[in-house]
């Protein structure tokens, strides 16, 4: 049996920037596969490149050695084939809530007036039905990634990268989108890349977690995690599978330090 | 703004009280201060002159106020795009503001005579400058993210101007039309002053040779009001063009 096509496929990727005087190098030498339909997780402390590594994986930057493809969509450049969800949500207060989820398929060319109605058709699934035409100032901070996540997946990519998604909520909104998320996806099946420090989260979301070192970033680490789906929080994090995973990032982590 | 009208009008209402009761208790010569009650008899008895010359300093100074915003504007998106021509035009607009408006406007009665323009652009000379400032500011302040977000979208620089930059400006640019809008009166008057036949500026003139204060006055009075009204609909024009403004508590 061959293995299947990656919807990414990274190799030997480096960057390396100017900052002043001195040379800093944010990316060395990192490969990553991600498989087709899989959730995919790229953990790692604080500035250790993982922001520049997006960057790349989405076209913005060009790496200074190696190369990313996307094998199941095609040749081409990368930009505008990655679905990105950038750590702010970045809405616009003077649109309201469907006009904000309509952005990124009105910079596909759909017309505004069919771009925000297939944003209406979404609202509910997304836990904003009667927010329509409300303005971002008027929502809460989880329903705002909502309306951001719906802005990424509405643009229909292959690949949806989500940086930090849930960083600024509470504990308790947290676990709700987190939940909302594995639904989402397990519907929809599109490739995720998530990016987290938490290293909780990035086990109970994912298939395939890859642990990056700080600077210079590499990837040192890469988990299967083969917990049944679906999974239900409570009984994941308390599982011993679970905690035999979080064991091995932990002692990894504190090697890398 | 919502603290309500009350404030002001017992303010002001207190200032006439002052005033007419110096004039009265003091005995001024109404030649140098007329108290409040004269001025305001001379405005009701003359209300058919004050509201023709009115309406022609008004048709001048909103001309003159469309223009400059108009090319205030166009300059400032011409800046934001274009950084050679902002590097090389934005010490010339400042140089413009230097010059005396006082000095340039009898220049224009030269070019133009007797007519609406020389006012209009005096007008539109005052107000293009602080809409320009405030466009090349206001769309230079966008949120960076934002910018990569809509590349990373694949969107073309004149979508990012039209869906964010501009839009995320629009606070800035109002507060710079805002500012236009107060001295497109002076721009207007000064303009009167050095050639004109009639509007405001010229009965101030008139009132003067004359020895009429009140009339003078009651003209102050009359452009004053004019003023605030503008001042205050290009507020309300404001509130109704950027609705989302009442919930946005940051900026983008």
């Amino acid at each position: 049996m061959t293995a299947a096509v990656p919807a990414m496929r990274v190799r030997d990727v480096s960057r390396t920037y100017r900052d002043g005087s001195r040379t800093v190098t944010a990316v060395q030498g990192t490969s990553i596969d991600i498989p087709e339909g899989k959730f995919v997780t790229i953990v790692g402390p604080s500035a250790c490149g993982k922001s520049t590594l997006l960057n790349l994986f989405c076209g913005l930057d060009r790496p200074d050695a190696g190369t990313i493809e996307t094998p199941a969509d095609g040749e081409g450049p990368l930009l505008g084939r990655v679905g990105y969800m950038p750590q702010q949500d970045l809405l616009m207060p003077w649109r309201d809530v469907t006009g904000n989820a309509a952005v990124g398929l009105e910079c596909l060319g759909v017309a505004p007036a069919a771009a925000r109605a297939q944003a209406t058709a979404h609202m509910a699934r997304f836990g904003l039905g009667g927010f329509e035409h409300s303005y971002p100032g008027q929502l809460s901070g989880g329903m705002k990634q909502r309306v951001a996540m719906l802005r990424t997946f509405l643009c229909g990519r292959k690949i949806n990268m989500l940086d930090e998604p849930f960083g600024k909520l509470d504990a308790l909104t947290r676990a709700s989108m987190q939940a909302w998320l594995l639904d989402y996806w397990q519907e929809n099946r599109c490739t995720i890349l998530f990016v987290t420090h938490d290293i909780d989260e990035a086990l109970f979301l994912s298939d395939v977690v890859h642990l990056m070192s700080p600077r210079p970033g590499r990837i040192v680490l890469s988990l299967e995690v083969d917990l049944p789906r679906p999974r239900r929080y409570d009984d994941v994090v308390t599982s011993v599978a679970f905690n035999a995973l979080k064991a091995r990032l932990l002692d990894q982590l504190g090697r890398a330090a | 703004m919502r603290a309500g009208i009350w404030p002001p009008v017992i303010l002001g209402a207190a200032i006439l009280a002052a005033w007419e009761a110096y004039v009265r208790l003091a005995h001024i010569d109404s030649l140098l201060l007329p108290p409040p009650s004269s001025v305001a008899r001379f405005l009701v008895e003359n209300a058919g002159i004050f509201a023709r010359n009115g309406l022609n300093t008004l048709s001048e100074l909103l001309v003159g106020f469309v223009a400059g915003v108009i090319v205030g504007l166009g300059l400032g998106i011409l800046m934001q795009l274009w950084r050679w021509f902002r590097a090389a035009a934005y010490p010339w607009l400042v140089a413009t503001q230097m010059v005396p408006i006082a000095a340039v406007a009898p220049i224009l009665v030269l070019w133009f005579g007797f007519t609406l323009t020389p006012k209009a652009v005096t007008v539109a000379l005052m107000c293009f400058f602080p809409v320009a400032v405030s466009t090349v500011d206001g769309l230079g302040a966008v949120n960076p993210e934002l910018l990569r977000l809509l590349h990373s979208l694949g969107a073309s620089p004149w979508r990012v101007m039209k869906m964010a930059s501009f839009p995320s400006a629009l606070p800035r640019i109002f507060s710079g039309v805002r500012v236009a809008m107060a001295l497109s009166v002076v721009g207007a008057v000064v303009g009167e002053w050095v050639g004109s036949t009639h509007g405001l500026g010229y009965l101030m003139l008139q009132y003067e040779n004359r020895g009429e204060t009140s009339g003078l006055f009651a003209t102050v009075a009359v452009l004053t009001a004019m003023g605030i009204i503008l001042f205050f609909l290009v507020g309300w024009v404001e509130h109704l063009v950027l609705p989302w403004r009442r919930y946005a508590k940051e900026t983008l």
